[in-house]
């Protein structure tokens, strides 16, 4: 009788415990495989120097030296920097608003919204690459061959280091207001009519109502976003690497795009320099994670 | 304009439509929409344009929007010319190999995490659910060469034996498995159902995996389909870790578009001809499921 209590006890711990476990298993040797691993020896063979890809002997803080006395890093921190600088002046407001109206659009409103939503369907490289035909310098640019009707000379536009980084930034745009815009879209249908009532017998007209009801309702969902995007964009790789190839002369090139160069493009001699870089970008992102993070648990608890 | 009068008050109530400056801010709204409307589409039917005109007509001096001469003969040899020039044959069966491997994956790998982080919760499971949430945020560009890395020696990441799965397609398999956003989101869909659907199968002697694919998944359909969009059309524009790994034979379809920039053999026509072959498979994929992918950004996108 004691022995069937116990074995039915072990059979109950191992169908609670250890199946779950074993069931988990595989997502865990995944996740250690190509996540968690490679972060850590990312960030432990920084200090070693890499002899293409096998780990030598131990350096110290050599390789980060060698990644911040480039006579480029400064400028191309800057570069990340106006990357974030430019997609927050150009992307972030247009998904709000385009959701506010469209929330108000009695006509067309869901014809709009597939409409809008076809930039995100086309596959981003292909994307990428019909802009910059679009911004191409000769007359077979859509954009200059705009400008030409109205008489205006070609422009350069991505070969323009000045511009060229907007230029991105506006592609960017182009390809990611959709699904920021139908999450927005959702919040705003959310808001509770009453409130927009209430406000109608205080006598606000339309736009101190938007600004009064509209965008507070918002504010949580509006700073989530604003810091996921600033942390996004900061990663910028695939746009400059198939559009620009980091160029006119570096003009375009993000931290992560340098550290693509370093690892994949510098035959074996920067892998170091590489996971450096890596480890910096981390450290940058890690103070705006943990505020995400928080702010993440904050906007929860107010709803 | 019937319509106006059972609109619910927003910014614009109903009354306030019947004024003119109700109406103007109104109709200023709709004439906004219409030119994002516009910019939306703009490029991509240039694109499409572009690609049945001859080449000498994109580089003429005398340039137009829509090509001189149309007609269905043209744009049938127009097809024809740029499907033989461009041989994507192998790389589409690539792309679909690619994206089949990846969508099992994720279902299996993810869907696997997401039921026991959800509803069996063994003990100790909050550490790897922690982590997991963690992982989601961390930025990728540190494990960008260590991963590589562990694709020539793998399973080790370092020299010591170990095969070499470069040249394969399971760089891209296991990094789609390893996708934590689908865990959590799997995680999230499954907490919405009631534990005693798992408590009843299982007294039915329901095995773990038969409650999944029989219970979990049928009952949160809209997410299962968001994810496997989402993972479907993702191999069909991701270039960047299929460009590192695979020899030209093994190439996808967004590695072969992105090696078109450096061609020079490559007519411009025929180029913009490849984008709009390259944009096919993931507009069907959109034409099909508009509903879930406009309903899934929502569920995917407020818990980041």
């Amino acid at each position: 009788m004691k022995i069937s209590v116990k074995n039915n006890k072990t059979k109950r711990i191992f169908g609670k415990q250890i199946v779950p476990w074993l069931l988990i298993c595989p997502l865990i040797i995944v996740l250690y495989l190509a996540v968690w691993r490679p972060t850590v020896i990312g960030a432990f063979w920084s200090f070693f120097k890499m002899n293409a890809y096998n780990p030598g002997r131990f350096v110290g803080l050599e390789n980060y030296k060698l990644v911040i006395s480039n006579s480029q890093f400064f400028l191309i921190l800057c570069n990340t920097m106006m990357y974030v600088f430019w997609s927050l002046v150009i992307g972030f407001i247009p998904p709000l608003a385009i959701a506010i109206m469209i929330n108000e659009m009695v006509h067309l409103k869901s014809q709009m919204r597939v409409v809008m939503y076809l930039p995100a369907v086309i596959p981003g490289i292909a994307a990428m690459l019909i802009w910059a035909r679009m911004y191409d310098p000769s007359s077979s640019g859509l954009l200059n061959m705009l400008l030409a009707r109205f008489g205006i000379d070609a422009f350069g536009w991505l070969d323009n280091p000045k511009f060229t980084i907007i230029g991105i930034v506006l592609y960017m745009t182009w390809s990611g207001f959709a699904g920021t815009m139908l999450l927005y879209y959702a919040t705003v249908q959310g808001i509770s009519s009453e409130l927009y009532e209430a406000a109608l017998i205080d006598g606000a007209g339309p736009l101190r109502r938007c600004w009064h009801v509209t965008l507070p309702q918002m504010s949580g969902i509006l700073l989530l976003n604003l810091v996921r995007q600033i942390i996004g964009v900061f990663q910028v790789m695939e746009q400059p690497l198939a559009m620009t190839d980091g160029g006119p002369n570096g003009a375009s090139a993000s931290l992560s795009y340098q550290l693509y160069l370093y690892g994949f493009k510098s035959s074996g001699q920067r892998t170091g320099q590489a996971m450096a870089l890596g480890v910096i970008i981390f450290l940058i992102l890690l103070v705006l994670t943990c505020f995400y993070f928080w702010l993440n648990r904050k906007v929860e608890n107010n709803f | 304009m019937k319509r106006f009068k059972t609109k619910a008050p927003g910014i614009l109530s109903s009354a306030e439509l019947k004024t003119s400056y109700g109406k103007f801010l109104y109709w200023l709204f709709f004439a906004l929409l219409l030119i994002v409307c516009a910019v939306s589409l703009i490029p991509a039917i240039w694109t499409v344009v572009s690609a049945f005109k001859p080449t000498q007509e994109i580089y003429s001096s005398e340039v137009t929007f829509f090509p001189k001469e149309m007609s269905f003969e043209i744009f049938k040899t127009r097809l024809i010319e740029s499907w033989s020039t461009l041989q994507l044959q192998n790389a589409v069966i690539n792309t679909l190999v690619l994206s089949i491997g990846e969508l099992f994956m994720t279902l299996a790998f993810d869907g696997l995490g997401g039921y026991v982080l959800s509803k069996l919760k063994p003990k100790g499971i909050k550490f790897i659910f922690a982590l997991v949430v963690w992982t989601m945020m961390m930025p990728s560009q540190i494990r960008m060469v260590p991963n590589y890395i562990s694709w020539l020696h793998f399973p080790f990441a370092y020299d010591i034996g170990g095969v070499s799965i470069m040249n394969t397609y399971w760089p891209m398999w296991i990094s789609a498995a390893a996708n934590t956003f689908n865990v959590v989101l799997f995680k999230n869909s499954f907490d919405m159902l009631s534990d005693s659907y798992v408590e009843a199968a299982k007294l039915d002697g329901c095995t773990d995996i038969g409650i999944l694919l029989r219970i979990m998944f049928p009952l949160s359909m809209p997410i299962v389909i968001y994810v496997s969009i989402m993972t479907l059309s993702g191999s069909w524009s991701n270039f960047f870790t299929p460009m590192l790994v695979l020899n030209p034979e093994k190439y996808t379809v967004p590695v072969r578009v992105l090696k078109l920039k450096s061609s020079t053999s490559v007519q411009l026509n025929t180029y913009f001809m490849c984008m709009v072959f390259a944009s096919v498979p993931p507009f069907i994929i959109f034409v099909l499921f508009q509903k879930y992918i406009m309903g899934g950004v929502n569920i995917g996108g407020v818990k980041g």
